[in-house]
């Protein structure tokens, strides 16, 4: 069982990398991690936490001598993942300022416009910007 | 060579969102957003408005179902909106770990240029099994707990996002009050505010 679920995580990232160069990954797919993990010893050890303020985080690290291993080690994998995307969703907007000002002037603010006007311009945009674009998970 | 480990990582794929999809079909975050997106209509429905509504169509038509539409609820339904299950332990505000992912999906459409800076109502609703006050509260905390769950954990701007419970006062099917159907998280965006 431990080997089908090794062999399609690493399936996942063979499948997704090289879709969209991706070095962060979005957050259900961050979460999922979590639930395919410590499902087990959230439901045997954390009856009570909920997702909310990081309960279920402090409860896993709470009982981690008795948590599995693999949970132990991925607990904090999914906090850094979250946290990743989160930095690059923040980033990307400064990042393409000034393609922004230069493909798509006179495009409106707000309601994804100037994206969609970045991803249109794509060919024309900066590495940095398009892949900035990529790590916030915006393609 | 190639061929073999394709079909092997589509089979390894297949099989895991077939089991997970028992409850529903495969959400993808785009499906949220396709649906949630292009806001135009200005909403004058207060969500503290539509929650006092609720506990009003109680004392107003008490008895063991609701009558019906909340006459609130007109002004919402032609939004953009989307339904999404999400499964708790029983009688309890605890999201279960299998719904981890669809609250996450939530997250990724919610943290998109598309929808940034809109506000979006997070309605819970129940079946009609049990009495209706019982269902009202529970309903209430169960999307403040999807609330707070998006603003804590993945951390949705909390002034966007606006928790309601309708109980049983608005089912999705009224012909099968006690279906399993009735039981979701609606979220409705009410635009730029």
């Amino acid at each position: 069982m431990r080997r089908l679920i090794f062999a399609f995580t690493t399936g996942v990232l063979l499948a997704t990398a090289p879709a969209a160069f991706a070095q962060t990954v979005g957050f259900a797919e961050a979460i999922k991690i979590l639930s395919v993990s410590c499902g087990k010893d959230i439901d045997k050890f954390c009856k009570s936490a909920t997702l909310a303020n990081n309960g279920i985080g402090k409860c896993l690290a709470e009982n981690q001598a008795k948590v599995s291993e693999k949970c132990n080690a991925d607990r904090a994998v999914v906090a850094s993942l979250i946290q990743e995307r989160l930095a690059a969703q923040a980033a990307a907007p400064k990042i393409c300022d000034r393609d922004a000002a230069q493909y798509c002037k006179g495009v409106k603010a707000g309601a994804g416009h100037i994206l969609r006007c970045l991803l249109k311009a794509q060919p024309s945009v900066s590495a940095k910007c398009n892949t900035a674009i990529d790590l916030a998970g915006y393609r | 060579m190639n061929k073999t480990l394709l079909a092997g990582i589509s089979a390894a794929i297949l099989a895991v969102s077939v089991s997970g999809a028992s409850a529903q079909t495969k959400l993808s975050r785009n499906e949220i957003i396709n649906s949630l997106q292009g806001a135009q209509q200005e909403v004058d429905v207060s969500a503290d408005e539509l929650q006092k509504a609720a506990f009003e169509n109680i004392q107003k038509y008490p008895g063991a179902n609701s009558p019906g539409n909340l006459p609130l609820w007109d002004k919402l339904a032609s939004l953009r909106q989307f339904n999404v299950e999400i499964t708790f332990d029983l009688n309890s505000a605890r999201i279960k770990p299998e719904s981890y992912e669809t609250v996450g999906l939530i997250a990724d459409a919610l943290h998109t240029p598309y929808l940034q800076g809109q506000t979006f109502y997070i309605v819970g609703h129940t079946d009609a099994t049990g009495t209706r006050e019982y269902n009202l509260e529970l309903s209430i905390k169960r999307a403040k707990s999807v609330r707070e769950a998006l603003v804590t954990t993945f951390q949705v701007p909390a002034e966007y996002l606006q928790a309601v419970g309708l109980g049983e006062e608005q089912l999705r099917d009224p012909s099968k009050p006690d279906s399993g159907i009735n039981r979701r998280v609606q979220l409705i965006n009410v635009g730029y505010r």
